[in-house]
């Protein structure tokens, strides 16, 4: 059966970019960027886009973010995982993203948060199906699929 | 939304039951059964829910038949609506067939009063609730429970919740597994887990979640409803959540966890999200007691909701709004049960248990019809009250719906109704509606889901469950 996420071809995108493509449930989310540390990067944007839903981001403080993962997929799923726990457990909602290094196992980044009391809207989780971050021209695509 | 459109060959093997044979793909273990009637087959075969099925046909382990309810829509790794079991001896368990929601659930409560009585206060009464118990992302600051405590929930149960005073003792009789799974192990929850958890007691979260105030409008099943203390013109309260963020890290820290062992068991799946491990592995282990503690919480968190609600209704009718648990049941978890000669790990996402009257662990009051099973409608439109069948274990592991289910992403739901229009329609049903969010009424507007009238037919039909009573909304407070 064809995969409704179909890596898209042509030239990579000018700048890191990302979308919401519908999902039944849940929320399919596709991010694509010229390297892994800025695709990264987009996710988290896209992430607290989706959790502060306009939420005024504008302040905040930094803190060093590292995780690492077997493979650059579940990589993009443990940093999202990363971000959702933080959000949820600590109140901070990442927004400004800096990230110093990536390789196919490992993130170093610093991220700019929000101390928010009450987030417009949480996330349960980043799963691992559909879970992918493949070599496209100029680039790379990746899709994960949020459970919220 | 993508229209799928399943490639996958079926067979009608009764009027509301499809098969999908063992050999329509070649690492498929058992065959998978779908029940459906025409109109809700169309829905079903249009996303990946029948490809999800086939998936999870692959589990090591799996026996029988691999089911999908009527409510079935498109999950991720298991579909919602999915019913897998597995041998203990040699099968796996798989968090991503419990998700991250570990004992969403449903829990009735029964008013002494009837809706007549209750209506000169009601809407009062349902700004109270929306007040007193937090909702969305919100947490529960007057039950910030410190680690020792949350470890005794995690492990007691609804059980610590009757030391605290937030339970009755004659309250755990009416709750699935007393409100407490055996062998819930504290020390298999992560801190992490810990963390997200300790002051979300009582709180309802957010998405389909919801407690609405109903009326019994319509009876089935006399012999039944009498049984379960309900009859028509009363008032009741419907508790849908689960177990919160801690529940939600609990999966996340073993999905990552078992993804990463699968190979040394020699398992391959076709899904990242099927991440499994034996049962009887360390790993397999270790889920099972961090599942169980994390199911223990959801009932704890109904049940500390449910001390919020008569708070609530004791302050608006005095005497007169006294509440009763009718019962409460898991519609995400994993529960080791005896079916013929066999104990099976049998997987319900998205689906319910429903055992008749011969079961032993069908509980004491209800032993001559059946346990009671709850099905919640979309926002706005009826739920149902059914009775599990003997005649469910042979067709189903004991198993019925748990919902309505989508049919629509919360995107579409989004562009299609605003926020506003839905909330005025319902008012117009004169239903009082509390919702922190426009964007998330719109996201679980009634149009966004199958008709639950249709689903619970066919359950019913079919002799999964059947139909006892109906409720109507007369108010919503949306999570």
């Amino acid at each position: 059966m064809p995969d409704p996420a179909v890596p898209v071809t042509g030239p990579a995108p000018p700048s890191p970019a990302h979308e919401i493509v519908d999902h039944v449930s849940e929320i399919r989310l596709r991010v694509r960027a010229g390297s892994l540390a800025e695709l990264l990067a987009e996710a988290g944007r896209a992430v607290a886009q989706l959790q502060l839903r306009g939420a005024d981001a504008s302040r905040g403080t930094w803190r060093v973010i590292e995780v690492s993962a077997p493979d650059r997929a579940a990589l993009l799923a443990d940093w999202l995982n990363e971000l959702i726990y933080l959000a949820e457990a600590e109140r901070w909602v990442g927004a400004e993203f800096e990230v110093a290094s990536a390789e196919d196992g490992r993130v170093r980044a610093r991220v700019r948060g929000v101390l928010i009391e009450r987030a417009p809207a949480l996330l349960k989780a980043a799963t691992l199906h559909g879970l992918r971050v493949d070599d496209v021209p100029g680039g790379l695509e990746g899709q994960v699929i949020l459970d919220v | 939304m993508t229209a799928v459109t399943s490639s996958y060959p079926t067979t009608k093997v009764g009027e509301l039951l499809r098969e999908i044979p063992r050999t329509a793909r070649s690492d498929m273990r058992v065959p998978v059964r779908i029940y459906a009637d025409d109109e809700l087959w169309r829905q079903i075969a249009d996303d990946r829910s029948v490809e999800q099925l086939v998936n999870v046909a692959t589990l090591p382990g799996v026996v029988g038949h691999v089911f999908g309810m009527p409510d079935i829509h498109e999950g991720y790794g298991f579909p919602v609506g999915g019913v897998a079991a597995m041998r203990e001896s040699d099968g796996v368990i798989s968090p991503g067939g419990v998700g991250y929601d570990i004992n969403c659930g449903v829990r009735l409560l029964a008013a002494a009063m009837d809706l007549d009585e209750a209506r000169p206060r009601l809407e009062a009464a349902v700004h109270d609730l929306s007040r007193s118990i937090p909702s969305g992302p919100g947490r529960n600051p007057r039950l910030d429970l410190s680690t020792a405590d949350l470890d005794r929930v995690l492990e007691e149960g609804c059980g610590f919740l009757v030391e605290r005073g937030l339970a009755l003792p004659e309250d755990l009789e009416r709750l699935e597994a007393g409100g407490a799974l055996p062998g819930a192990d504290a020390s298999r929850v992560s801190g992490r887990a810990k963390q997200r958890g300790h002051d979300q007691l009582g709180t309802i979260g957010s998405g389909n979640h919801f407690v609405e105030v109903q009326v019994v409008d319509e009876l089935f099943d006399d012999a039944a409803a009498e049984a379960y203390g309900l009859r028509r013109g009363q008032l009741t309260v419907l508790i849908h959540t689960g177990s919160r963020g801690l529940g939600h890290q609990v999966c996340t820290d073993y999905v990552r966890q078992m993804d990463q062992v699968m190979a040394q068991y020699g398992i391959r799946l076709p899904d990242r999200q099927l991440a499994c491990a034996p049962l009887a592995s360390p790993e397999g282990q270790a889920y099972l007691g961090a599942m169980c503690a994390a199911a223990n919480f959801a009932w704890s968190n109904r049940q500390a909701i449910t001390d919020a609600v008569r708070t609530v209704f004791g302050r608006a009718y005095g005497p007169s709004g006294r509440l009763r648990i009718v019962y409460d049941v898991a519609h995400n978890i994993a529960k080791l049960e005896t079916h013929g000669a066999e104990t099976l790990c049998v997987h319900r996402k998205g689906a319910t248990r429903a055992f008749g009257p011969t079961h032993p662990e069908t509980p004491g009051p209800y032993r001559a019809v059946g346990q009671p099973v709850f099905i919640p409608g979309s926002m706005g439109t009826a739920s149902y009250v059914l009775a599990g069948t003997d005649a469910a274990l042979g067709l189903s592991f004991g198993s019925t719906c748990h919902g309505a289910g989508r049919v629509m992403s919360r995107g579409e739901a989004k562009r299609s109704r605003t926020g506003a229009e839905v909330r005025r329609e319902l008012e117009g049903r004169g239903i009082i509606v509390r919702c922190p969010s426009s964007g998330e009424l719109a996201e679980e507007a009634p149009t966004a889901y199958k008709d639950v009238e249709r689903v619970v037919d066919v359950v019913h039909r079919a002799g999964l469950a059947r139909k006892v009573a109906r409720l109507r909304p007369v108010g919503v407070v949306k999570g």
